[in-house]
C-alpha cells in the first residue's frame, strides 16, 4: 500500500504526507471509470464521484487509507460507499459550511490523532515544520509556475500547468520541475472556473486551448490547492492556511468565491469564463445564473460527463464562444 | 355531525366530502379557529373548496372519511392564509429552513413568532398539478434535474406564497446539496439569512481508530456520536436564541422550557398514531392523512397549539378504531416501509389502492419524531434531539429501524421515491437497496406533476404481485 486517498482540499496534505505515504487526490474522471462507480450508486451521481469509486474498486490494494470531507453531499457519501463495498479503512473530515473555524480546527485536531493512531507516528513539532516548510517550497515551485501562464501574453499552457499539477496532487512531489519549456500565447485570455477538472480531463483542456488560452482558474483539479499559503510552519499554522483558502462554492454564504474569483478575473486580464460543470453538480449548476450576473463576462458553460463524443459539438460551441468574446470586445479579444 | 362520526371508515373523494360536509352543524364549523380567533381564524371547509382554490390535484385524492381528517385538512391546506393573516396581526413570521423541526422549537419559545418551513412547499406543485413554480425556477437558472424544493426558489421570488419573513434562519453542512444551493439562492435574491451550521454525525465505521468512551455519546434510539457534535449544536443554537431576543426583547428561559414540554406531547401522540397504525390488523388511518400527521411535527403548520389539537383528536379516532377493529384498509393489505417522502402525495393512495399498507417511514425527519430531553439543560436537550437526524449521518443508521422490522418479518417490501438529481438520493439509494436485501425493494423517480404513467403504475403493480 502506497497511497492515502483524500478527496477536499481542506484537507492538509502535509498531514497525510507524515504518514509516510503519498497523499493521493481522488480526482478521477473517466467514463469507463464511471460505469463501475454505477454498481454502487445511482446513474445521476456526480461523474466524479463514479469515476472515484471506479478508481477505488479498481486500486483497492493501493490505498492504506482515505480520508473524506463533507465537502458537497455526494463527496461525503462517496466514502461511505468506499466503506459499503471495499475494505479500505475511511475517515471523514467534518468540513464546516459556515465561517465556524472551531469545527475546522477540532477536526484537524481530532484528524492528527487518528492517524498517528492508526499509522502508530507521532507527528511532534519538528516533523510538521519540516513537512510544512517542504510542501509549501513545492507549492512555492507550483505558484511560479503558475505565474507564467497568468502573464500576458501567457508563457505556459494550462495543458502543460495540468500535467504539472497532477504531480502534486497525486502525492509525486519529487516529479515536479522547475524547467518548463515555454508556450507564448497571444490567443484569446479565458478565466476556468466549476466542478473540479479530472486527471483524465487533458483532452478537453487541450481543445480549448487550439483556440484559447486559459490563464487563470478557480478550480480543484488546477490551481485551487496552491494558493494554500502556509506561513507558520505549525499545526496553528496549517488550520488557518486551510481554512482561509480561496473558499469552495459550498461555503454559505459563498461570497467570499466571488470575491476571489472577481480579483482573478483582474488579475488575470481574463476576457471570458468557461464554467466547467460537470452533470449533476449542485453547486456550481445552482449558480451559473448568478456568475453570469456577477462577472460580466461572456461565459461559456460545459457541462460534462467526461464522454467526449461530443467532441465536435464542443469545438462548434468553443469557435463560437470566441465570436462572442470577439463582439463583447467591439471585436479585439 | 353525528352521523359523520358513525360512518365507517374508508377513504372517499371530494364529492363525497362536500355531501358529508353539509351535515356539519354551523356551531361545530364555528368551534374550530386558527390562532383562536373567532373573526377570521375559522378552517373548517370540504377539501373542495381548496381544490377551487387551486389545489387541482385534489379532485384525484381520496381521503379519510372521518371528520378529525377534515379538521386536519382544513388546517393544512389554510396555512398560507395563516401566514399572511399572521403578519397582520403583527406576530412574527419566521422562515426555518434545512435543518426539519428542531429550530422551530426555538422560535415557538418567543412571543408572537410563527416558525414556517418554506421547504414544505415542494408539494406545492403536485397540489396545483401545476409547473408554474418549476418553471420559474428553470428560469432563475435552477437545474431541472434536482429535487422539488427549488420550488421555493420561485415561492420567495414570486412573494405570494408567504409573506416576507422577519428572520430567515438557515442550515447548512452536512445535509443535502440541493436545498443548501436552493437557500444560496434565496440570499442571492436580497434575502438576509442568519446561517447556522449542521455538524456531520461520524459514526465509529467512518473513524480510523476507535475513540475513548468518555468522547462518546449515545441517542436513545442507538446512535452512537461524538460528544462534540453536540457542543456545536449548542453554540449555534445560543446564537439563534439570541437573534430572537433581538427581535422580540423577550429572553424567558421559562417558556422554552414549556414550549419543549408541548413540543414532546406533540411528538409522544404522533408516534402512538404511527404505532397503532403499524400494529393494528386493520390500518386504521391512510398513508397520506399519515404523512401529512409525521410533517406537521416540524413546525405545527404555522398554530401549533391548535396542531397539537388536531393531532390529538386524529389520535382518540385511531384508538377507537383500533379498539373495534376497524379501518381504512383491507385486512390483508400488504406491509412495506416508505423511504424520502414523495413529492407528489398521490402516489400514497395508489400504493394502498394497490393493495399495499405503509407500516413504517423514513422521511428524513426522524429528528422531529424523538422525544426532548427534559431533564437537562434544554439547549443541550435540543441538540440531542436533533443528532438523530437521518441526512446527517450513515445510510446504514438511516435504514435501522426498518432492516429490525424486515427481520421480524413485519414488512414484506420497501418503497423508496427518489428526486432525480438530488444529491442524496443519487448516492443513497443503490446502498439502501443492497442493505434491505431480504425484501423486495422498488425505487421510483418521482416524475414531475402529470407525470405519473402507466409505465410507473406498472411497477408498482410488478412490486406489489412480487411482495404477494
Amino acid at each position: 500500500m502506497e497511497l492515502i486517498g483524500y478527496s477536499c482540499s481542506y484537507i492538509p496534505v502535509e498531514l497525510l504526507s507524515l504518514t509516510g505515504l503519498k497523499p493521493y487526490r481522488l480526482l478521477h474522471g473517466d467514463l469507463q471509470l464511471s460505469q463501475k462507480g454505477e454498481r454502487i450508486v445511482r446513474v445521476d451521481a456526480c461523474p466524479l464521484v463514479k469515476s472515484n469509486l471506479g478508481f477505488v474498486f479498481e486500486n483497492q490494494k493501493r490505498f492504506a487509507c482515505i480520508i473524506g470531507s463533507t465537502g458537497c453531499d455526494m463527496s461525503r457519501r462517496m466514502i461511505e460507499a468506499i466503506k459499503f463495498t471495499t475494505s479500505i479503512p475511511v475517515y471523514i473530515f467534518n468540513n464546516p459550511r459556515t465561517d465556524n473555524f472551531e469545527i475546522f480546527s477540532n477536526e484537524i485536531d481530532m484528524l492528527i490523532k487518528e492517524l498517528e493512531h492508526f499509522f502508530h507516528r507521532k507527528f511532534d513539532k519538528n516533523l510538521i515544520h519540516q513537512e510544512s516548510e517542504r510542501i509549501e517550497n513545492i507549492r512555492q515551485n507550483l505558484r511560479q509556475i503558475d505565474a507564467r501562464r497568468r502573464t500576458n501574453p501567457s508563457l505556459l499552457s494550462t495543458a502543460t500547468f495540468q500535467k504539472i499539477v497532477i504531480s502534486y496532487l497525486q502525492g509525486n512531489f519529487g516529479d515536479i520541475k522547475s524547467e518548463i519549456p515555454e508556450e507564448m500565447s497571444y490567443k484569446p485570455r479565458v478565466y476556468l472556473l466549476g466542478s473540479p477538472v479530472s486527471y483524465e480531463s487533458g483532452p478537453i483542456i487541450e481543445l480549448i486551448e487550439k483556440r484559447l488560452r486559459i490563464c487563470g482558474d478557480f478550480n480543484c483539479g488546477l490551481s485551487r490547492a496552491l494558493y494554500i499559503k502556509v506561513v507558520e510552519k505549525t499545526i496553528e499554522g496549517l488550520k488557518q492556511a486551510y481554512f482561509k483558502q480561496p473558499p469552495c462554492i459550498f461555503k454559505r454564504p459563498n461570497k467570499g468565491l466571488y470575491e476571489y474569483v472577481e480579483k482573478d478575473l483582474k488579475e488575470t486580464k481574463s476576457t471570458g469564463i468557461i464554467a466547467f460543470v460537470l452533470d449533476y453538480c449542485d453547486n456550481f449548476d445552482f449558480e451559473i445564473a448568478k456568475m453570469e450576473k456577477r462577472f460580466s463576462l461572456p461565459i461559456l458553460k460545459l457541462k460534462s460527463d467526461f464522454s467526449l463524443q461530443n467532441i465536435s459539438q464542443l469545438k462548434v460551441r468553443i469557435d463560437a464562444f470566441i465570436e462572442v468574446l470577439a463582439s463583447y470586445r467591439g471585436g479585439i479579444v | 355531525m353525528k352521523k359523520v362520526r358513525e360512518l365507517t371508515p374508508k377513504k372517499i373523494g371530494l364529492n363525497a366530502w362536500s355531501n358529508q360536509f353539509e351535515k356539519i352543524s354551523v356551531e361545530i364549523i364555528k368551534k374550530y379557529k386558527y390562532y383562536n380567533n373567532n373573526e377570521w381564524g375559522i378552517y373548517l371547509s370540504p377539501p373542495a373548496t381548496f381544490m377551487v382554490y387551486g389545489a387541482r390535484e385534489l379532485k384525484r385524492l381520496k381521503f379519510d372519511n372521518s371528520f378529525e381528517a377534515l379538521r386536519m385538512w382544513g388546517f393544512v391546506f389554510n396555512e398560507t392564509e395563516r401566514l399572511f393573516r399572521a403578519r397582520q396581526i403583527n406576530k412574527k413570521v419566521i422562515a426555518t429552513m434545512g435543518d426539519l423541526g428542531t429550530v422551530p422549537v426555538l422560535v415557538l419559545s418567543f412571543p408572537d413568532c410563527v416558525p414556517f418551513y418554506p421547504e414544505c412547499l415542494w408539494w406545492t406543485p403536485f397540489f396545483k398539478e401545476s409547473t408554474d413554480l418549476l418553471d420559474t425556477a428553470s428560469k432563475l437558472g435552477l437545474p431541472e434535474a434536482t429535487c422539488f424544493s427549488r420550488a421555493v426558489a420561485s415561492a420567495f421570488y414570486k412573494k405570494s406564497y408567504f409573506p416576507k419573513p422577519d428572520l430567515i434562519i438557515a442550515s447548512t453542512g452536512a445535509s443535502c446539496d440541493d436545498y443548501s444551493c436552493v437557500m444560496q439562492n434565496v440570499e442571492d435574491m436580497g434575502y438576509d439569512i442568519m446561517w447556522i451550521e449542521i455538524p456531520y454525525r461520524k459514526s465509529l465505521e467512518f473513524l480510523l481508530t476507535r475513540p475513548k468512551q468518555q468522547d462518546l455519546e449515545k441517542t436513545k434510539s442507538g446512535l452512537v456520536y461524538i460528544k462534540k457534535l453536540e457542543e456545536y449544536l449548542v453554540k449555534e443554537y445560543h446564537k439563534i436564541w439570541q437573534a430572537l431576543f433581538k427581535l422580540t426583547g423577550v429572553n424567558n428561559p421559562h417558556r422554552f422550557l414549556e414550549t419543549i414540554k408541548k413540543v414532546n406531547r406533540l411528538r409522544s401522540l404522533v408516534l402512538e398514531i404511527k404505532r397503532m397504525n403499524s400494529e393494528a390488523d386493520i390500518a386504521p388511518l391512510p398513508a397520506l392523512e399519515l404523512m401529512t400527521i409525521e410533517f406537521g411535527n416540524l413546525y405545527g403548520y404555522a398554530d401549533f397549539d391548535e396542531w397539537v389539537e388536531i393531532v390529538q383528536m386524529i389520535h382518540d379516532m385511531v384508538k377507537k378504531r383500533v379498539e373495534k377493529g376497524i379501518g381504512v384498509l383491507k385486512k390483508d393489505a400488504i406491509p412495506i416501509a416508505w423511504v424520502t417522502p414523495s413529492a407528489d402525495p398521490y402516489l400514497l393512495n395508489l400504493v394502498e389502492d394497490l393493495g399495499c399498507r405503509v407500516v413504517e417511514t423514513e422521511y428524513v425527519i426522524n429528528q422531529a419524531m424523538v422525544q426532548i430531553e427534559e431533564d437537562i439543560e434544554p439547549f443541550r436537550a435540543l441538540a440531542r434531539s436533533f443528532i438523530n437526524a437521518s441526512l446527517i449521518g450513515s445510510t446504514e443508521e438511516r435504514v435501522k429501524n426498518i432492516k429490525e422490522k424486515i427481520a421480524k418479518k413485519l414488512i414484506k417490501g420497501v418503497l423508496i421515491t427518489n428526486m432525480l438529481g438530488a444529491s442524496h438520493c443519487s448516492m443513497e439509494t443503490r446502498i439502501i437497496e443492497k442493505l434491505l436485501d431480504d425484501v423486495p425493494v422498488l425505487s421510483i423517480d418521482v416524475p414531475a406533476p402529470f407525470g405519473i404513467t402507466q409505465q410507473i403504475r406498472t411497477r408498482l403493480e410488478a412490486f406489489v404481485e412480487t411482495i404477494k
